[in-house]
């Protein structure tokens, strides 16, 4: 496999500590300044590159910045130095129902949050009743969202991010979401994802899980890359190197 | 920048969804529903109408050539365009902010915020104009000439307003004051605008206190740098009067617009990647 999904070329992520946190234009006039900080590199000089077709873990511990890395991946933070290269539409799935109006029916939300994530009017319209059948709302479609159950309403959202389709999607730690009946499902769907050739990067603390899903992972600590390679013996020595002395 | 129209030409789908939300949403369990759009204007209306025009006897010149002379009509041609300007600037300078989760969640251009809530207040604003049409046909005005050209106008003050919020919204992001610095100048600002009294007004203290500062430049030219008053003033000739705007007016306030626009596209793209990590 030597095409290249994502290619992650030596990215580093700033982030300002405040010691006068101070968003005001009083201290910037009397001091011509912003206010007094430090810098905090969360990210230093990250490279690897995931392959396409392959499911592909960030490991490490809190803290170690992945998070930071996978929103960087999602192009939420813009990396001060270094690039990311896609090759194909890329996915984000941080939060399940991101942009639902609590007000709106959950067919009308279904609509808005499909175009937030980037799908077409007509792809949501081909793709609603999968939608709905997968999330299992059937019955409350044309009700506000406000009214649904919180498993309700991540299930729907989750559906809706699921079914957007594209080349490579990014996932934080969604996948816990429902019950064991629909954790089933999704983990189905991971699968039939993988069929299809497409690539998943995710995140997860949940090393069992990670271990069963994952080919490759990239171990992270205190922003820096430790490792990347095979799931197996990455995670077997990210374990060990956890483990109390 | 190319790529940038690109992925903005991309996004439009999600632009008219934001829109419809928020269009939607508004409204939502309330007993009159869009009504409360009409409403608002409305009281308004009656506010002025009797603090300017029965207490502090405030008299706008007639409509000319269409003769009308109803005070309330005169005054809503200039406040209904400052309302929507007023509103698409101050909740497009908080849009960033309100929508902090979705910003920190997915990616998307993010001038789509901003630019549905300029589309939704739109939205509501042409209801209301419609509104006004019917009034300023029942009072006599004969507008219905000039209705391709207030279309324009109206599109062109939403371009300006625009602008104006892409500005703020970036600056809010940055330094929280602005909201309530901009409480306070939005205020001053439609006291400097003509929407509650005739400019005709102005002329003779502009003229006894002559030149400033020993230059040919007088009180009332200063005042006329403010493009909403020569906004307002257009309206006035199209919707009241009947007539052409002046030429002059026209070009400035066309040429404000494009360039209040392409300031704050050009200082919202320069600085939108941090929003995430500062909201």
């Amino acid at each position: 496999m030597s095409i290249h999904a994502v290619s992650v070329n030596s990215v580093s992520k700033k982030f300002r500590l405040y010691h006068e946190r101070n968003q005001s234009l009083k201290s910037a006039v009397l001091r011509r300044r912003r206010s007094v900080h430090e810098d905090f590199w969360a990210l230093q000089d990250i490279s690897f590159e995931v392959p396409e077709g392959s499911t592909f873990g960030l490991i490490g511990s809190n803290g170690s910045g992945k998070s930071t890395l996978l929103k960087c991946l999602a192009r939420i933070y813009t990396p001060e130095l270094g690039s990311i290269t896609y090759k194909g539409r890329i996915a984000a799935l941080l939060e399940v129902g991101s942009g639902f109006h609590p007000e709106l029916s959950g067919r009308e939300n279904i609509f808005l949050n499909g175009s937030i994530l980037g799908m077409s009017r007509k792809e949501i319209t081909r793709k609603f009743d999968e939608i709905v059948d997968f999330s299992g709302v059937e019955a409350f479609i044309d009700q506000p969202v406000k009214n649904y159950s919180s498993g309700m309403y991540v299930r729907l959202g989750f559906s809706v991010a699921i079914n957007v389709a594209p080349d490579i999607l990014v996932v934080d730690e969604v996948l816990a979401v429902g019950d064991a009946e629909f954790q089933d499902r999704c983990k189905q769907k991971f699968v039939q994802f993988r069929e299809e050739g497409k690539t998943v990067i995710l995140v997860s603390h949940a090393m069992d899980m990670v271990q069963d899903m994952c080919d490759q992972v990239a171990w992270l600590s205190h922003g820096k890359l430790v490792a990347t390679g095979e799931a197996r013996p990455t995670i077997a020595s990210y374990l060990k190197s956890v483990e109390p002395q | 920048m190319i790529q940038y129209f690109k992925d903005l030409l991309a996004a439009r789908e999600l632009l008219a969804n934001l829109t419809l939300r928020e269009v939607r949403g508004q409204y939502k369990r309330t007993i009159f529903g869009r009504l409360w759009s009409l409403l608002n204007p409305l009281a308004t209306m009656l506010v002025y109408t009797i603090v300017f025009a029965f207490i502090l006897r405030i008299q706008p010149d007639a409509g000319d050539p269409s003769g009308v002379d109803v005070f309330a009509v005169w005054l809503l041609c200039g406040l209904l365009p400052w309302a929507f300007f007023a509103s698409v600037v101050q909740t497009g300078m908080g849009s960033i902010i309100a929508n902090a989760g979705l910003v920190q969640k997915v990616y998307f251009p993010r001038i789509v915020l901003p630019l549905s809530l300029t589309g939704s207040i739109g939205i509501n604003w042409l209801f209301e104009m419609a509104v006004l049409g019917v009034v300023l046909l029942f009072v006599g005005s004969f507008f219905l000439p000039w209705v391709p050209l207030v279309l324009v106008m109206m599109v062109l003050l939403a371009v300006y307003a625009t602008g104006v919020a892409l500005v703020l919204a970036i600056a809010n992001v940055y330094f929280r004051d602005t909201q309530y610095l901009m409480g306070i100048v939005m205020q001053i600002w439609f006291y400097l605008t003509p929407v509650i009294y005739p400019v005709s007004l102005l002329k003779e203290p502009s003229e006894s206190v002559g030149g400033l500062l020993g230059t040919p430049i007088t009180v009332l030219d200063v005042y006329r740098l403010n493009p909403m008053e020569r906004y307002v003033e257009i309206m006035r000739n199209l919707l009241y009067d009947n007539r052409w705007p002046a030429v002059e007016d026209m070009g400035y306030f066309v040429a404000i617009a494009f360039l209040s626009l392409a300031i704050g596209v050009v200082v919202f793209r320069r600085f939108e990647n941090r929003m995430a990590e500062l909201i």
